[in-house]
């Protein structure tokens, strides 16, 4: 990768991390909010208590393994420094 | 007081005896590293964090002793809704490393450089930003390092019956001296024992509060019948709807602009690590905050009577550790908030020391055309480090209450003065030296001041007006200044070849 394209490939992953932080804050908005008037229990506590916590957890985990396995590359950081040495 | 429990020092005294040796045994494996390039080594540890490790000093860094002790005692009064504002934490690792890890880690090796601050100085252009920047870090650095000391001598005292001084005494010089012996290296892996440390603490006392509560269903059973608003995400009107909202922005997004994260992108070694930081920092970041607070509310098990008899949601912790643990593992169940303590405290004071050093004295050393030689400059850093920590030190002893309150002060005014100037200046082209100093200057400013005013807009937290004033200033700056010279930017903002040729030719 040329410095340009990793700048590139930088830029694309904030992006993603982003709007990640997006999605998750609308499944904590579902998963709180959304869900405190379902009737139930799961293991003593209302549903929503559950899926608030340990749920968006979950889904964070998931969000960032979807990060680093789709959108994050592998890329070496100190080339940019050694091209300029060569020149 | 003299009625202190000795077994709950020594597992105490064998933590730190640990720590120190830790310590000692980085300086020792560093010693070529330290002599080749100690600022870079001692500072940041040249480049050389794992995976794991870098998660687990970034969690550990984040997760102070008020997430341990104030937080836990917040979710024992108000319930599943605490836990679902205190979870909104699992994003501060990914987005941080997500955002800034690869910009700051390159930018880093292409200027040298080894500070936050160092980088801001390189996009800018500027001393008087970089002087500012460098002063707001050690100001608010040192009163969050206090209110940590204060949080965790306070804890000592309550749960060993040993004094308040002689805890801070014990916890408090073993965190200056490693840090100051062995650097950013030493902070590092003395932060991945205490972040396991924490967990384990977690699991310990959860263990014993459900066998001193006589058990999940009976304690849940408990809670259905007496605090039913307990269930409910706004607690019968304890948790208002904009303290979500706050929190978002005040532990949640604008920590991705924390100094002292931030500065760990320039730590590690490869992308790979920064990958698996990602995830293990999420995963343990959940983990303590969803845990932690839980055992928060099921401690409502061990402690029945009013918040009143028990002195304030600070008291909680400490008093469920004492009533639910048997005397001889108290001292293990103390070991994961003060870790909590010690690490936040490391993290901040090897960063502020290299804000002295590096970007005070080194740059205008260097303005100058002096080099300080290789022993100067280590014999000075290692002082520095001390000096700092030394000077918190005393002002713990007598401390200043309400510690749940400065750490958020501190926290706060850090993310409005670094949240624009970092993610602007690293992504936007069009920012600007009148644009960062205008923003980091004025939103800092009319930050404190509502802060100390008490000064709300619609009852949210003065982070709020923090952060819109600091971009409203750094837009206004960035419009109205010159935009910054091509050759600063063509360094941060690689062209296309293409592009570049044309450029030359024209």
């Amino acid at each position: 990768m040329s410095e340009y394209e990793k700048y590139q490939q930088i830029k694309r992953e904030a992006r993603w991390t982003g709007l990640a932080l997006f999605v998750l804050i609308g499944f904590w908005i579902f998963a709180g909010f959304g869900l405190a008037d379902l009737p139930g229990e799961v293991l003593g506590m209302p549903v929503w208590a559950v899926t608030s916590s340990v749920g968006v957890w979950f889904f964070a985990i998931l969000l960032v393994k979807f990060l680093t396995s789709w959108v994050f590359r592998d890329m070496d950081l100190d080339e940019g420094k050694e091209a300029e040495q060569h020149e | 007081m003299n009625n202190g429990n000795p077994a709950a020092l020594l597992p105490l005294l064998a933590f730190m005896v640990v720590m120190v040796g830790i310590g000692l045994y980085v300086r020792r494996v560093q010693a070529r590293g330290f002599a080749n390039n100690f600022v870079q080594q001692y500072f940041i540890g040249n480049h050389d964090l794992s995976g794991f490790v870098l998660a687990m000093t970034t969690v550990a860094t984040y997760s102070s002793v008020s997430s341990f002790v104030g937080g836990p005692g917040m979710a024992w009064q108000i319930g599943f809704g605490w836990i679902y504002m205190a979870v909104v934490q699992v994003t501060a690792i990914f987005l941080v490393l997500g955002i800034f890890g690869k910009r700051v880690a390159m930018l880093s090796r292409k200027f040298d450089a080894v500070t936050v601050v160092d980088i801001i100085r390189e996009r800018f252009q500027s001393d008087a930003l970089a002087s500012m920047a460098a002063f707001i870090i050690v100001l608010f650095f040192c009163a969050t390092m206090t209110a940590q000391f204060v949080g965790g001598a306070k804890l000592f005292a309550a749960v060993t019956g040993y004094s308040y001084e002689m805890g801070l005494l014990l916890f408090g010089l073993v965190v200056v001296a490693y840090t100051s012996i062995g650097g950013f290296r030493a902070v590092a892996l003395t932060d991945t024992c205490c972040a396991i440390m924490m967990m384990v603490g977690i699991v310990l006392l959860l263990y014993y509060v459900l066998q001193a509560g006589g058990g999940y269903s009976n304690i849940m059973a408990s809670i259905h019948a007496n605090h039913p608003e307990m269930l409910e995400p706004l607690s019968a009107g304890h948790m208002p709807a904009g303290l979500y909202l706050t929190q978002w922005i005040l532990v949640g997004i604008c920590t991705i602009a924390l100094p002292q994260s931030v500065v760990r992108g320039i730590s590690y070694k490869d992308t790979k690590s920064l990958h698996h930081a990602m995830l293990i920092g999420t995963i343990v970041v959940g983990f303590m905050n969803i845990g932690i607070n839980f055992t928060g509310i099921l401690a409502h098990g061990v402690l029945t009577d009013s918040l009143q008899s028990y002195g304030g949601v600070d008291n909680i912790i400490p008093k469920t550790i004492v009533t639910a643990m048997p005397q001889a593992l108290v001292g293990f169940a103390i070991i994961g908030p003060l870790a909590a303590s010690i690490s936040t405290i490391s993290g901040l004071l090897i960063v502020a020391a290299s804000a002295i050093i590096k970007d005070v004295y080194l740059h205008y050393q260097q303005k100058k055309g002096l080099v300080p030689t290789a022993g100067r400059l280590r014999w000075l850093s290692m002082s520095v480090t001390a000096v700092i920590g030394i000077v918190v030190f005393c002002i713990a002893l007598t401390p200043p209450s309400l510690i749940w309150i400065i750490n958020m002060f501190a926290f706060g005014g850090l993310e409005t003065a670094f949240f624009w100037t970092l993610l602007l200046g690293l992504f936007w082209r069009r920012a600007n030296k009148l644009g960062a100093i205008l923003s980091m200057g004025g939103g800092t400013l009319a930050y404190c001041l509502t802060q100390g005013m008490g000064l709300k807009v619609m009852g949210l937290h003065q982070i709020t007006i923090g952060i819109t004033v600091s971009l409203l200033f750094f837009l206004l700056g960035s419009y109205w200044g010159k935009p910054q010279e091509r050759k600063v930017l063509a360094k941060f903002f690689p062209e296309e070849q293409e592009q570049q040729d044309a450029t030359v030719s024209k």
